[in-house]
């Protein structure tokens, strides 16, 4: 009875709450690719709670409205469409590249910036007449690939193997991380998929050795991304082997335990931010999510996709700012919109968990390089700094 | 390929095969006695060793509950003496609960009793009811009972996957852990056990009889929904042994049942979801196709072994001669 | 014309054009309305059932996402190809399978789903692999860009409402009713001359046309395909759809599609506040939902909501009845001959090397004790088995072997020893069942609506065989409706109505009370002497006895006697049969 209350009174409060400014947000909280979404959910509570207590933004309140899209394109794109037509003033999400991709006509249609939490470079590049609204947080694939195979390269491997997901996450992988071995001069000498339900990869391992590769990674995430590597040492490969930054999660460790150890790895300068060279810019702000992240999930709860979302925040409450300036969203939302996605293209020099954001009008992902991305290694359990490109 | 790939290959096809050949007997029984395709049998292989993780972790898993409510339903539907097997059931299930935190052997076995209780108050409380449905609509209720037990394992057990410790350490031979022998070993075990319980015992005669003909199995003092009910009872019994076995071998997740319990019923239809061996066969059959088309061609392997459905299907519709009844 | 109010659903736009996100929700209801309707053709029609009407989107969608996106072509380009590749996979698939019975249909059909979906993400190059294809064209129509869901929406509804009336024509047809028939009882609805693989492949073929309309709808309303949409769990939802609304009947399946494309959002705001952020439980209300309907309204909730009406027609037939076909030609010549016939089950040799011949006009009585071979031989003249060894001849040609729907449209009628009647039809459609070899349209002018003259003249028809036994009254009933008499009464008179003039009844009189049987002799006297040539197997000696010309006694598999009532009745061989069964 009580929350039937509640209900009641949040809808008359949201009725004329008229100063609020209203973020929709998308998440993949079920589905395959729930172990991102699920910390990328996660994280708004601890951003409406830290608005809540500066007074919301320039003295409005600030509403998210969190929808799940279960991984899937449809239901991404109904939700956007939702959220946009209850007066989003920008979209957050989601965090596979195919919806993502999906949820780009409607916003550009609609005219509301969006904030991608997928890591397809398709998303944000080209900047064209659709993509004119589109941002995002996560490193690209092709980041992340090249940090890999310059740490490969500085480790003179020559040959190498790859086995991924049969999936959108898997087949980006492929696609930048054998464009960018090519551009190294280091050779793809096998490329196998397998998928996050199946029960055994003695196949594809198989075939990697076979080929005798120096160096293998695995275009996985999560706990299902320790399947091929254990079975890979089990079939007594004795090479190096890569992961993915997806598997950057507490997880990935309790279920690989010693067969992940040495285990090198791409990822967001906060996996490590404790770690990190207090030259690091990122390390302050990272170490600053972790904390409010464990503070309510518990110790060691925290992954590096929940600070994808924290980022896309500390991008857009400056671009708001400077947009409420500009228009008023209760009197004119789409003029609103524009302003908003003006501001978030002049955002300049924003230090986040990630990395420093610096939009312009080509690049909507705005990280560099050397501050976005770091090798990590497996050592004892937990996660080692290994290598910074700065 | 030489000669090592190649018995790995097979060891691995093998190993893979057998697990479906035991939730395709399963699912054969299930089917035989109450025409139902039991697609759920993957979430119920998961439940088992996911419970078990939670109770070594000494939490209890919120499939306890789950099995309680549906236990209560049981109950509710039962009349008179019929209400002592749920209620005593459900009772006994959370004391062993209660002392099974932190103790492995105990959590084993609650773990395993879970998963029996849940599968017989499933049939109970879904499938029973409409017994008298068709096989389609049997099916989508299996359906939508798969949906909603996966929803449920997304919210008691979380996106990530687990690995409980093996029950023996280490490697028998090179490719064949000693957990492997164990699967292998129980795949056996209970191939013959069941051979033995519908050849040999009464009961396993009469539940036979019950597939075949109602009537008939009333008449030899066999109520169909008991039959019903056994037949649950021992798919759920398979389903939870194979998973609590397995898990240290392939990491138990709340969605890694599904694909199994699906092509473990691709075996099923290989073996036209009547004969046992036959379906065993084609279980075996299946693991090995799997484990070779994951060497030679892995991103299309999933679409290899569904297709390897339709000359089993083409071979059947062109037995299906004549018009049916 | 109360059949094109089902355009009103043009209005919806106008209606919800103040609660944009309704009009989004109304673009997928029309989507979803579309493959839940093509459900309606195979399992409520039909009676298969279909785990790949999701895959068939997904031809359709890729097909014109390539040619639009990638080839630059015409968006209606897109539409043809995409028909054409889901009718063409459709084919390919159905042909394999259409003939398997009962479960393993829909079990193909997850292979073929699962199959389709890896390949379209695997084939990178053609499809752009899992992460999919974009920028694909808006629809326009007469030069308005249909690229906002207020105007999408009108494209869908339009589509959706052809859709509805096309499957409505197709309900009120012979295809129709055929279709019902193989449901419920495939060698019924083959001894009226329907081929049941032939109908069920176009109904498989329709059906994955229909989804595949759809998917192109989908295509252009997202302007961006990846595999997921067009996965298993995609098909599976649509199933769930279909059968909560009730997938025997047009609103059922549209009322499914409404409530589970409402249903979605509305657990999305509701379940979070009843039960907490944390977890999400769309998927389990999902599935328990679909349960609770299975337990409390198995026909689904439109059935539940609207009582059990029969679908059919309200009104009885006005036409002009088909041509009659009063039998002609010589009295006492042969009509149906057998010689030799022989059949064994396994070891067990039920018919063995009998040889009878039915003559016109004349009542020919097969009798004999149970398990004599009466069925089997029965079975043998129509076509439902194939003899071992033998021939039969009807009117002089051979028909030996050839299956019973290419039988029954050279002038062979049978009746079934338990009478198979169609409770979802009307006693008038259930009789009208039997025009179906008389009549022509096929699936092209039944949808179109062409088809409604000759219906016209086909329900007069049925309804003029109605009138002959007796049952005009109960026309517009539910054929369930009948006693087990009347029921006998609907199956002879589907046999007029079909005209054919070789009638083979088995057991008529089963279940009759005395006066009917008098009746039912009254009637098939009057038969004979117009020239119908009547084969009846009964139990009951005195109805025999009465009415037969001749009689052939089987007993064992083989032919022992043969004569007029009276001489077979005082043959020794005979009465140690009879008496013998007695003893027993």
């Amino acid at each position: 009875m009580k929350r039937w209350w509640a209900v009641l009174l949040v809808l008359a409060l949201s009725a004329w709450a008229q100063g609020t400014l209203k973020v929709g947000v998308v998440v993949s909280a079920t589905g395959p690719a729930a172990s991102l979404g699920i910390p990328e959910r996660n994280t708004f509570p601890l951003i409406q709670e830290m608005v809540d207590r500066q007074g919301g933004v320039a003295g409005r309140k600030v509403e998210f409205v969190i929808l799940d899209d279960a991984s899937d394109t449809t239901q991404a794109v109904r939700n956007t469409r939702r959220l946009v037509e209850e007066g989003a003033v920008a979209i957050v999400g989601t965090a596979t590249t195919p919806a993502s991709l999906g949820m780009i006509p409607v916003v550009a249609e609609a005219k509301v910036p969006m904030i991608s939490l997928a890591a397809g470079k398709e998303i944000i590049h080209p900047v064209d007449a659709q993509r004119f609204w589109v941002f995002k947080t996560p490193q690209t694939e092709e980041l992340m690939a090249r940090a890999i195979v310059a740490d490969m390269a500085a480790r003179g491997v020559k040959t190498v193997g790859y086995i991924g997901f049969n999936d959108a996450y898997g087949e980006g992988w492929a696609r930048f991380f054998e464009a960018e071995l090519k551009a190294k001069g280091l050779q793809l000498v096998a490329s196998e998929r397998y998928n996050r339900t199946d029960t055994s990869v003695t196949g594809q391992a198989l075939r990697i050795i076979t080929r005798r590769p120096d160096a293998v990674l695995i275009g996985a995430s999560g706990t299902p991304a320790v399947l091929p590597q254990r079975t890979l040492k089990e079939r007594g490969y004795r090479g190096l082997i890569y992961q993915t930054h997806g598997v950057a999660n507490p997880d990935f460790l309790r279920v690989g335990g010693r067969d992940v150890e040495g285990t090198l790895l791409p990822a967001g300068p906060i996996l490590v931010a404790e770690q990190l060279p207090s030259t690091f810019p990122s390390k302050r702000v990272a170490l600053d999510y972790i904390q409010r992240y464990e503070a309510k999930y518990g110790i060691g709860s925290y992954s590096t996709f929940g600070a994808h979302a924290w980022d896309a925040w500390l991008i857009l409450k400056p671009a708001l700012e400077r947009a409420l300036k500009r228009a008023d969203p209760a009197r004119d939302l789409a003029a609103f919109r524009a302003a908003l996605r003006d501001e978030l293209e002049a955002t300049r020099g924003v230090v986040a968990t990630q990395g420093v954001f610096t939009f312009t009008k080509e690049d909507h992902l705005g990280l560099r390089f050397e501050d976005a991305a770091v090798m990590v290694r497996v050592e004892n359990g937990r996660w080692k700094l290994e290598r910074v490109f700065r | 390929m030489d000669a090592t790939i190649l018995g790995l290959l097979l060891l691995d096809g093998v190993q893979n095969g057998v697990v479906y050949g035991l939730l395709a007997l399963a699912m054969v029984l299930v089917f035989a006695v109450t025409r139902v395709i039991l697609v759920p049998i993957g979430e119920l292989m998961m439940f088992a060793p996911l419970s078990f993780v939670w109770l070594q972790g000494g939490k209890l898993p919120g499939t306890l509950w789950l099995a309680l409510a549906l236990g209560a339903l049981w109950a509710l539907l039962e009349r008179g003496r019929g209400r002592g097997l749920p209620l005593a059931g459900g009772a006994g299930l959370l004391l062993l609960f209660l002392l099974a935190r932190g103790n492995p052997a105990l959590a084993y076995l609650a773990a395993l009793l879970l998963v029996v209780y849940l599968g017989v108050a499933t049939y109970r409380v879904f499938f029973q009811p409409m017994r008298e449905a068709t096989v389609l609509a049997l099916l989508i209720m299996a359906v939508g009972l798969h949906v909603a037990y996966q929803g449920l394992g997304l919210v008691f057990f979380g996106p990530e996957q687990y690995r409980p410790d093996p029950l023996l350490q280490g490697e028998a031979t090179v490719g064949l852990t000693w957990q492997g022998v164990l699967v292998l070993a129980f795949a056996l075990l209970s191939a013959a056990a069941l051979y033995l319980f519908f050849r040999r015992s009464l009961f396993g005669k009469a539940l036979l009889a019950a597939a075949e003909n109602r009537l008939g199995a009333r008449l030899c003092g066999i109520r169909p929904e008991e039959a019903g009910m056994v037949a649950f009872a021992i798919a759920g019994l398979m389903a939870a042994l194979s998973g609590l076995l397995l898990a240290p071998l392939i990491n138990a997740a709340y969605f890694m049942g599904f694909m199994l319990g699906l092509k473990a019923f691709v075996a099923a239809i290989l073996g036209g979801l009547v004969s046992y061996p036959v379906a065993f066969l084609g279980a075996v059959l299946v693991g090995l196709f799997e484990s070779f088309t994951s060497f030679y061609a892995s991103a299309y392997k999933e679409a290899l072994v569904f297709l390897l459905l339709v000359p089993a299907l083409f071979y059947q519709s062109l037995r299906a001669k004549g018009v049916e009844e | 014309m109360r059949r094109y109010l089902w355009f009103s659903l043009l209005l919806l736009p106008f209606l919800l054009s103040p609660f944009p996100f309704y009009l989004t929700l109304l673009n997928f209801f029309a989507i979803a309305a579309l493959v839940a309707l093509s459900l309606y053709v195979l399992t409520g029609l039909g009676g298969m059932t279909s785990f790949a009407q999701a895959a068939f989107m997904g031809v359709s969608a890729y097909a014109t996402a390539l040619l639009t996106a990638r080839a630059s072509l015409s968006p209606w380009a897109g539409l043809a190809l995409g028909l054409g590749l889901t009718v063409a996979f459709a084919l390919v698939l159905g042909l394999l399978t259409v003939r398997l019975k009962g479960h393993f249909l829909p079990l193909s059909t997850i292979a073929w789903q699962v199959a389709l979906y890896i390949l379209a993400g695997n084939l990178v190059g053609l499809t752009g692999g899992h992460t999919g294809l974009t920028d694909l064209p808006p629809l326009s129509l007469f030069g308005l860009p249909l690229d906002t869901p207020f105007r999408y929406a009108f494209l869908g509804l339009f589509l959706l409402a052809l859709g509805v009336l096309a499957l409505k024509n197709l309900r009120e047809s012979r295809l129709g009713r055929a279709l019902l028939a193989l449901r419920g009882d495939a060698l019924t609805a083959a001894s009226f001359g329907v081929d049941p693989a032939a109908l069920r492949l176009k109904a498989f073929l329709l059906a994955g046309g229909i989804a595949g309309l759809a998917g192109f709808l989908y295509a252009h309303f997202l302007r961006f395909v990846n595999p997921t949409p067009f996965s298993l769990e995609a098909s599976i939802k649509y199933l769930v759809m279909a059968v909560a609304g009730g997938v025997g009947t047009i609103p059922g399946v549209l009322l499914g599609a409404a409530l589970f494309t409402g249903l979605e959002d509305w657990l999305k705001d509701l379940l979070p506040l009843l039960l907490g952020r944390q977890g999400n439980y769309e998927t389990i209300a999902y599935g328990l939902v679909l349960a609770g309907i299975l337990l409390f309204a198995p026909q689904g909730l439109w059935p539940l909501l609207a009582g059990r009406r029969p679908s059919g027609r309200k009104a009885l037939p006005q036409g002009e009845p088909l041509p009659p076909r009063p039998p002609s030609g010589r009295r006492g010549e042969v009509v149906l001959e057998a010689r030799g016939l022989r059949k064994a089950f396994g070891g067990l040799i039920a018919v063995n090397g009998v040889s009878l011949a039915l003559r016109r006009g004349e009542i020919l009585a097969l009798i004999g004790p149970n398990g004599a071979g009466k069925s089997t031989t029965f079975n043998l003249l129509t076509g439902a088995l194939p003899p071992d060894g033998g021939e039969v001849f009807l009117f002089g040609k051979e028909i030996t072997g050839l299956p019973p729907h290419r039988i029954h449209p050279l002038g062979l009628g049978r009746t079934f020893q338990h009478p198979h009647v169609f409770p979802e039809m009307t006693v008038l459609e259930n009789a009208a069942l039997a025009t179906y070899a008389r009549t022509r349209a096929g699936f092209v002018r039944v949808l179109l609506g062409l088809h409604r003259k000759e219906e016209e003249r086909a329900l007069a028809t049925a309804y003029e065989a109605l009138r002959r036994v007796g049952l005009e009254g109960l026309a517009l009933e539910r054929a369930d409706r009948l006693t087990a008499g009347q029921q006998r009464l609907l199956e002879l008179a589907r046999l007029l109505a079909s005209g054919a003039e070789v009638l083979l009844l088995d057991e008529p009189g089963a279940g009759l009370r005395a006066g009917e049987k008098r009746e039912l002799a009254r009637l098939l006297l009057g038969l004979a002497r117009e020239g119908y040539s009547v084969l009846i197997v009964d139990h009951d000696m005195d109805l025999i006895m009465g009415l037969a010309d001749r009689v052939v006694v089987m007993n064992y598999g083989e032919k022992i006697a043969e004569g007029t009532p009276e001489e077979v009745q005082k043959n020794p061989l005979v009465r140690a049969a009879y008496l013998g069964e007695e003893a027993a």
